[in-house]
């Protein structure tokens, strides 16, 4: 019997699924093959072991939000209930007032406000993009939002000192490893200029995750920064660092020299 | 929750949010909310994003309330919209998030610090085998051996046979199986 099909009937043999027949027949071949006892062994133990895991238990501090955002949904469907003119005339002839309004409005604010209002508004939106990054950035609560956040930055085509501080401070600190690499690839990605290589320099010695470690290491060395040589002796002799970061500073020493 | 409430099917109360009583919504959150977060966080390996996920489900739950079919299965719609909140973030996210799993992330701390070494040992191997699964293998894995629910319940989530279904858990299970064994060995 091929195995794939062997697998398939002691997955059900083990899940109760067979009828009395087919449980006999493997049985059977339990019996007589070496080969198809240590599957279901193997097979056994893993579904047992999926058997074992217990459930995980949400934090309860969503619920106020979830809250909040019915209360605010009730309100307003309660708010946009429609009064309706009975007969359908009326009820046609009050769509085609407010229409031509609407149109006669919009074609005067059109006219007038046009090009002063997509000036501001695109003020705004570089600001409200700016303010709305390093909230996200700052959302102790959520690594995901956090994760946005960095992605927002990344996005940005010029960074200002507020935003490459906020990033240093989000690679140096937060408990996430994911978000502390997403925020080093987007600092990687204003590497040209001087003051982020100062930051990524000096975080060389602060930085305690090995994943972000390495990360930075083998980008200080892809661009060729000489001046880390000594802190990477220091990396090395650390006696808190883990192998692998060390390999890769004594990698990064061999080229650098 | 009074009792009239604790009386109501899922899909009692599903058509009342539908039809304008949204105060039931809160009702189906404490019925579901455990579930879906197990569900989502079992999906992403990552507790942070099955919290924020779970939100975004019920979040979902009310802004389209209204394309729930009257008469429609409760538990089915509302897995359909937590797989397709995970479709959507991780559309987005995909590339830059697969090389950085962190199976550590899901382990729960507080039983697992009760349980004897060798127990939380098979745990920690089962999750870093589960991680190497594809998307889809791990959603059937949790829906039908964490979650226990039936084929049949699965096939109308993910809009398939049930012959299907079976079919592609079973496969699950084998590959899960081969890294399981694999990472025992390294």
């Amino acid at each position: 019997m091929e195995k794939e099909k062997l697998e398939s009937l002691l997955i059900d043999y083990i899940d109760n699924n067979l009828d009395e027949g087919q449980r006999l027949e493997v049985e059977k071949i339990l019996e007589a093959a070496e080969n198809a006892r240590e599957l279901y062994r193997q097979l056994k133990q893993v579904l047992n072991v999926m058997e074992s895991v217990s459930d995980l238990e949400p934090r309860q501090d969503h619920r106020g939000e979830f809250e909040r955002t019915l209360e605010t949904e009730s309100t307003t469907s309660a708010q946009g209930r429609t009064v309706f003119f009975q007969p359908v005339f009326y009820r046609a002839a009050a769509g085609i007032a407010l229409l031509i309004a609407g149109v006669a409005v919009g074609y005067w604010l059109n006219a007038n406000n046009q090009r002063e209002n997509e000036l501001a508004s695109l003020k705004q939106e570089m600001a409200e993009t700016k303010s709305m990054m390093m909230a996200m950035l700052q959302n102790d609560l959520s690594a995901s939002k956090r994760m946005q956040g960095v992605n927002v930055a990344f996005e940005m085509k010029e960074a200002d000192d507020d935003i490459l501080k906020a990033l240093a401070h989000t690679m140096e600190n937060d408990p996430n490893t994911n978000v502390r690499l997403a925020a080093l690839e987007a600092l990687s990605k204003f590497i040209g200029e001087a003051r982020v290589k100062k930051i990524l320099v000096s975080s060389l010695t602060v930085q305690k995750d090995p994943v972000v470690q390495i990360a930075l290491i083998q980008l200080l060395v892809k661009i060729k920064e000489k001046g880390v040589v000594q802190d990477l002796e220091k990396i090395i002799e650390d006696e808190k660092n883990i192998q692998a970061v060390k390999d890769e500073a004594y990698t990064g020493i061999l080229t650098l020299s | 929750m009074t009792r009239s409430q604790d009386l109501m099917t899922d899909e009692q109360l599903m058509e009342a949010v539908k039809h304008g009583d949204l105060q039931k919504a809160s009702v189906l959150y404490d019925r579901y909310q455990k579930r879906i977060f197990n569900f989502l966080a079992r999906l992403t390996m990552d507790r942070e994003q099955g919290q924020d996920l779970t939100q975004n489900v019920f979040l979902r739950l009310l802004k389209y309330r209204q394309s729930y079919k009257d008469g429609m299965r409760f538990q089915s719609w509302i897995y359909q919209m937590a797989r397709n909140a995970f479709a959507d973030h991780y559309q987005a996210h995909k590339n830059k998030f697969n090389q950085f799993v962190e199976v550590e992330k899901i382990g729960n701390k507080a039983t697992t610090a009760q349980e004897d070494m060798e127990q939380e040992e098979k745990e920690e191997l089962l999750h870093r085998s589960m991680a190497r699964l594809s998307d889809e293998q791990r959603e059937l894995l949790v829906l039908t051996r964490y979650q226990h629910m039936k084929y049949e319940e699965v096939a109308v989530i993910m809009d398939t046979t049930v012959a299907n279904i079976k079919v592609k858990v079973h496969r699950a299970i084998a590959k899960l199986r081969e890294h399981y064994f694999e990472l025992e060995n390294v």
